[in-house]
This record gives C-alpha cells, structure tokens and sequence, in this order.
C-alpha cells in the first residue's frame, strides 16, 4: 500500500542571474514499512526532494499525497498540524530543544497532539527504553553526546506515531560506532512497528542498510533498486 | 500554557549573564525613573505645601469679585453657620481668617508701602507657622494691638521692637484709616520681597482699623492631603452664601501650577530619553537571541509547532525578562524611598540658602505615591509590548526551511 505519492515533482530556485532546477519532475511513490536511501552527489537535488516530501518546502509544480491527502493544498497552519501527526523529522544536527530533557524533548510532540499525560510518559519511557537510553531521560542534551542526542531525535519522531519518518544525512555528524549502533535500532523499530524510513544520505553504512535506494542526480532520479535485506 | 511557561522559564538561564545584563538595566531605569519621579513629586508636594501654608491656604473662600479686583469692598461676611460647617468638616484640619490690604507704614524717619495682613494669630499660626521667622520681640494674640513687622521693612523705617509706627490707609468703601501701633515683633523672611512689606495684625485690630466690622477678604482652609481638596470644595459648595466663590490652591497660584507643569513635563522627557536607551538595549537583546535560535524555531516549526504558539512563547519570555528587572527595580527602590520619604535630606550650605531665599524648607523631600512606582512599570510593559511586535513579525516571516538552514 502506498503510503507516498509523489508525482512530477519540480522546484526551481530562481536567483537573480540563473535558475537552478534543484528537482526536475520526479515522480515516486513509497509504500508502508519501507526503508529507502535516498541518495545522490552533493547538489543534487536530495535535500531539496525530502523537504518538499516532508511539506517544509513548497514545490515549484507537481504533488505531494500523504495518505490520500495532497499536502501542498493545505494552508500553512493545517500543513504544520499535518507534519505534526503524519512525519517524524531526523535532522542532521539532531536539532533538539536544548532547553529540555531528552524525555521532554520526546514527549514534546506528544504534547501537542494533545495526548494525555499518562500515555505520553509510558510512550516517553518506552521509546527511549527502546533507543537504549532509558537511563538518560531526565539529560538535558548539551549533556548527552552526538550519538545519543540523534536517538533522542529519533526517539521523537517515533514518539508520536507518524506515517514515516524523513531522516537527512542523520549519521553525518556520528563516529563510526554510533553509526553503526543508530542504524541498528532504526532498522529494528521499522520491524518492529512498520514505520516507513526515507533517508537522505551519501553514507554507505546507510545505503548498506536500506532495502531501497533512489539514486537522484540533477534533480532526477537516476535509479530505483530495492533489496531484500 | 504551562509548556510554555517552562521552555520560557529555561530559554532566559540559557544565557544567564545575557538575562541579567538586561533585566539589570530595566531595573536601573525603572529604579532612576522611581528615584525621580519620587524626588520630583516630593519636591512639588513640598512647594505647594509651603505655598499653601504661606499663602493661599488648599482652599480659600473669597468674595465673588475679590480674586479679580482685590479691594476691601469686596469683603465677606463670616457666618456663624457656615463657619459651623467648616469646622465640623471631617476633612477640614485647619481654617483662618484673614484681610488682606495696603497701608502706608510710617515712622520718625521714614514711610514705605507695607501690605497688611490682618489675621487669626493662633489659627495662621497652626497653618503658616509664621513665628518660626520671628527674629526679635514676641508673636502677637488675639485682641492684640500690637504688629508683626518684616525685618527689611523694620530696617528701612529705623524702627526696633517696642517703637511704634504709624499706618494710613484707605478703608471700607473709602474710609481713611490711620492708628499708630507698636512693634510686638521682627519677622525674618527669607522672601526679600515678603520681608519690606509685610506687616501681621491681629484680625479684629485690622477690622477696626479699615472699618470693616465682621469682614475679612479671605476664609483660608487646610486639608490634610492635597487629593482631599476636590471633596471638600463639592462639600461646601451647596453651602456657599451667594456673595461666595470657593478657590482650589491650584486657581488661586496659577504661576506654581505652571511651574510645576513645566518641570513635570521635563522630567518626562529625561525619563522618555532613559527608557529609550533601554528600550534600544533589549530590541538588541531580542535580535540576537531571535537570531541565535533561528534554526531551534524552524525545528520547532517542522515538528509541528505552530507559529502563534512560538510567538506566545517568545513574549512570554521576553515579558520574563521586564518582570525579572520591574520586580527587582520596586522591590529595590521601595524600601530606599520609604526611608527617604521618612528621612528627608536636609541640604546644607549655599544650596540651602538658595532654597530659604525662595521661601522653602532646606529640605529634599520624596513621594511614595503607587503611581511611582506603578508608571516605570507599565512603561516598560509598554516597550515590550511594542518589542513583541518584531517578535511577531519576525517569527511571521520565518521560512522553515531556510531557518533549518541557519
């Protein structure tokens, strides 16, 4: 079942000399449970792609459906209500709210969804129990390192039960063993609860995980191979 | 809303010594502004209160036409009833009364336009207090016949303690008036003006003098607080005989209202010129700590924060920072103000001199007024009103993805 569909899409980014066509007319779908890479030289448009997917950056022409909805033709306030129920955001600076704990950073969105105080806390507990650092949630992130933080991000996007979670360049800032621990767990909570993942990534540890690559160049998709892994 | 309030709380320690440089400088503003205000107020209050009790009383009780052409025949009749009702006010502290006139004072040597008060001796002195100016002799009573005389006019004339002098006059519908009295007393004035020609008689004395029996010019009333003076005028009023005008200070001294006016009005522009040098230090403030969290707010945004709620969020935080430095500014400057307002400075030296050769007390007074306090503090409430305006539109015009960017 398809979760995504994505159909010719274009973004041109008109500066004062050029114009750039950062995606050239891509058209993809992406169905539940999926883990897929996107992935690409620098520049070549895979940032560009995600965001649009993600509805942070509004597309030239072409369309977005998340779940039979075409999020481009939601109003700027019902688009951010959007996001906040359907995708989970992994950054690659990890981007938590520094002023909060690693479990107030996860329970935040919960929060605004309105979920009540006692599901937020046990999810809280036991999404972060599940990136294996339960013992961290009263750890405001400044003391946590880079690789914990980035299980805290994903802790949050996982928290509040979205369609699929967009993940750009997460391993960029990670060591080796981080890496190598993150995507582990990433890959087993998309087992254990069927979470569609899209990255975007030139990092092969990430591609060696991912039973479904897109390659994009010039804003158009080059390949599209799938795995069984 | 308590989300907010937490992520606020915890945004301002993000950066303690930032937070604490500005709310400091809100509370040295609000503080100089309440220190001020307060100065300022206590001197006015100081100024009206020694006019007042000099000269024009909080109330005066006049003739119709006296206050325009100040001529004993436009005298009043003191009635027994009404001076009732004066003294069964509640708010009424004090009331004299007086005639006031010209005569021409003579002696052996000499003769000098004087202007002659004729008074309650007792009942101006619980007012004015004016023996406390009584360098020579002794204060005049009731049923005296004796003068006070100013000490310039004393020297002037050659005359001491004891000599007598003659005064001529024009009376009651033009009566002459002529007597000769003798000095009780030398008032030192620190008026120049007020000390060569001032000269105090017993009321009954002046009646008799200027053939005016049970006429005075001027029914003078004291009230404890100035803001008492509105109710006690709509109290007499109604009471008022038809020949009667009832004056406020304020009517009665329009130079000092318009001093004071002039001097509150530039008060109020040093506290203008104060509060925009804070206002510009936290928009400072404000920009760089929008800045720094730009891409915190595009995050927030992704996730699904929406926009108005960053923007309570961010007043709420910037109106944490004005409350931290208002609190501090009146919890600080109270207790220093109400030791002040309880322990005048007394000013010493030349600038005491100055202030006696005005007619004051050498005295730095201070208010304590809410208003004081309370007008610093809704300033400021003000300037981040308007600061949460560019907070507002910047956070309007933040584009998700170029502040993921940042």
């Amino acid at each position: 079942m398809n979760v995504i569909e994505i159909k010719d899409l274009v973004k041109i980014y008109n500066s004062s000399e050029v114009q750039v066509k950062a995606v050239n007319g891509i058209t993809v779908n992406f169905e539940e449970g999926e883990f897929t890479a996107v992935v690409g030289p620098s520049g070549s448009g895979k940032t560009t792609f995600l965001n649009m997917l993600g509805g942070l950056d509004r597309p030239t022409s072409g369309s977005v459906k998340i779940g039979g909805t075409n999020v481009w033709d939601l109003s700027s306030r019902k688009l951010i209500d959007f996001r906040m129920n359907n995708i989970g955001f992994v950054f690659q600076s990890y981007n938590l709210i520094p002023v909060l704990t690693a479990g107030e950073n996860v329970e935040f969105i919960m929060h605004l969804q309105g979920r009540p105080k006692k599901e937020r806390e046990e999810r809280t507990k036991e999404m972060l129990e599940a990136m294996g650092i339960g013992d961290r949630i009263k750890s405001r992130p400044a003391k946590l390192s880079g690789g914990q933080q980035q299980r805290v991000a994903v802790a949050r996007a996982l928290a509040s039960k979205p369609e699929f979670i967009l993940a750009d360049e997460p391993t960029a800032n990670l060591d080796s063993h981080s890496t190598t621990e993150l995507l582990e767990l990433m890959s087993q909570m998309n087992k254990k609860y069927n979470t569609t993942f899209i990255f975007a990534t030139h990092d092969q540890r990430v591609m060696d995980k991912a039973r479904r690559i897109i390659t994009i160049e010039d804003g158009k998709i080059l390949s599209d191979e799938k795995f069984e892994r | 809303m308590s989300t907010y309030f937490i992520i606020a709380w915890r945004n301002l320690w993000r950066n303690s010594r930032r937070t604490l440089i500005t709310s400091a400088s809100i509370f040295f503003g609000v503080f100089f502004a309440i220190f001020m205000s307060s100065l300022q107020r206590g001197s006015f209050e100081n100024m009206v209160d020694n006019m007042v009790r000099f000269y024009s009383g909080y109330i005066q009780i006049q003739e119709s036409d006296f206050n325009q052409h100040r001529s004993l025949n436009n005298s009043l009749q003191t009635y027994q009833t009404f001076q009732q009702e004066i003294e069964n006010h509640p708010l009424i502290t004090q009331s004299s009364q007086r005639i006031e006139s010209f005569a021409l004072a003579g002696s052996d040597e000499n003769s000098f336009p004087a202007m002659l008060f004729g008074i309650q001796p007792e009942k101006e002195e619980a007012i004015s207090g004016v023996s406390k100016w009584l360098s020579e002799g002794s204060f005049i009573k009731s049923g005296s016949k004796d003068l006070l005389i100013g000490k310039v006019l004393a020297k002037n004339l050659k005359i001491a303690v004891n000599d007598s002098i003659v005064l001529i006059g024009q009376g009651y519908h033009g009566v002459s008036s002529a007597g000769i009295y003798r000095i009780s007393g030398i008032l030192d004035f620190p008026l120049p003006d007020l000390s060569k020609q001032l000269i105090y008689m017993d009321l009954q004395n002046a009646q008799e003098f200027f053939s005016m029996p049970g006429l005075i010019t001027s029914q003078v009333i004291m009230v404890e607080k100035p803001e008492q003076v509105a109710q006690v005028i709509r109290d007499l009023t109604p009471k008022l005989g038809a020949e009667m005008k009832i004056y406020a200070w304020d009517e009665l001294q329009p130079e000092l209202v318009s001093l004071i006016d002039g001097k509150t009005a530039s008060g109020k522009v040093v506290k203008l010129l104060l509060f925009m040098v804070i206002g510009f230090g936290v928009w400072a403030t404000i920009i760089m700590l929008m800045h720094e969290r730009k891409r915190e707010l595009g995050v927030m945004i992704a996730v699904g924060f929406q926009k108005t709620r960053i923007m309570i969020m961010i007043i709420i935080e910037s109106a944490f920072i004005g409350l931290i430095g208002i609190l501090i500014g009146i919890g600080i400057s109270y207790p220093f103000i109400w030791y002040l307002f309880n322990n005048p400075i007394h000013v010493t030296g030349e600038m005491a001199e100055t202030y006696k050769s005005m007619g004051f007390e050498p005295i730095l007074k201070f208010g304590i007024n809410p208003d004081i306090f309370l007008s610093p503090a809704f300033t400021i409430l003000i300037i981040f009103a308007v600061l949460s305006i560019y907070e507002i539109w910047y956070v309007a015009r933040l584009k998700t993805v170029t502040a993921l960017k940042a």
